[in-house]
């Protein structure tokens, strides 16, 4: 549990910046590198390249090397597990609300 | 209150990226009594998930700074949730901080709970928010879609 808490820490860090936000829905749409990203967001490649280490280490984007060039992807499965662990709070305090409904309620 | 249609049942959602829960339900029943349900060891009675979570001991100090504990057992796995009463309003609002120790939940992660009381027609509404689910500052959306890919935060109180 400990691990997804530091996993969920990482994903929030990563996705708290609007730029790397947008980088994530652009590579929504599909796989790009980074001097695509760089015209895409009129931003520095080193600064872009820098946004995308943040996000790797997330694991929130792999990488792949295709010749000279490395090609990053979204990976969704951090994001599912960030979501996955509020679901569980979201359904505690549903049930619990409903219960507490219940025992004032007498019913 | 009895001649009027009988109150819905909890509805709760989540928004990821601003990392928090909200849940709201229409009880049958005085703040005053409510409040009482949610501040005593009568959380042992509702703080429960059937086949998950189930609270047996809770302890507290019920002034503003005073430290509360539930324990129980969670999946076969004992564990305890602690923290600290941040707002302490009868009958109209609390606010502790929430950490939890063994499961479920993340270890050691400190998030906030709040309830707030408000006197209805036909009892009392409760609106919980449960905040801190990440480690920063949610930042303003940037319009680009991200949002439409999570679950949005419904309108739950209209």
């Amino acid at each position: 549990m400990a691990r997804r808490a530091q996993a969920a820490d990482a994903v929030y860090r990563a996705i708290s910046d609007p730029t790397r936000r947008a980088i994530l829905d652009r590579l929504r749409a599909g796989p790009a590198n980074a001097g695509d990203l760089a015209a895409d967001f009129e931003a520095s490649r080193p600064a872009v390249s820098k946004h995308l280490r943040v996000l790797r280490d997330a694991r929130l984007v792999v990488d792949t090397r295709v010749g000279r060039e490395r090609l990053y992807e979204v990976d969704p499965i951090p994001l599912q597990s960030v979501a996955g662990w509020l679901e569980g709070y979201r359904g505690f305090w549903q049930e619990s609300l409903d219960r507490l409904k219940r025992h004032l309620e007498g019913k | 209150m009895s001649t009027m249609a009988s109150t819905s049942s909890a509805r709760a959602v989540w928004d990821f990226t601003e990392g928090f829960v909200l849940a709201t339900v229409e009880i049958e029943a005085t703040p005053e009594r409510v409040f009482q349900a949610i501040s005593s060891e009568e959380v042992c009675q509702w703080w429960v998930r059937a086949g998950v979570f189930d609270t047996r001991e809770w302890k507290a100090d019920l002034r503003v700074g005073g430290k509360w504990s539930a324990s129980g057992v969670a999946r076969g796995n004992p564990y305890t949730i602690e923290g600290e009463f941040l707002e302490v309003v009868p009958p109209r609002k609390l606010v502790q901080t929430w950490r939890t120790v063994g499961a479920p939940g993340p270890a050691g992660a400190m998030t906030t709970v709040s309830y707030v009381l408000e006197a209805t027609d036909k009892g009392t509404r409760v609106t919980l928010r449960h905040w801190g689910f990440q480690a920063r500052p949610a930042t303003e959306g940037n319009g680009l879609g991200w949002e439409t890919s999570f679950q949005k935060l419904e309108e739950v109180l209209g």
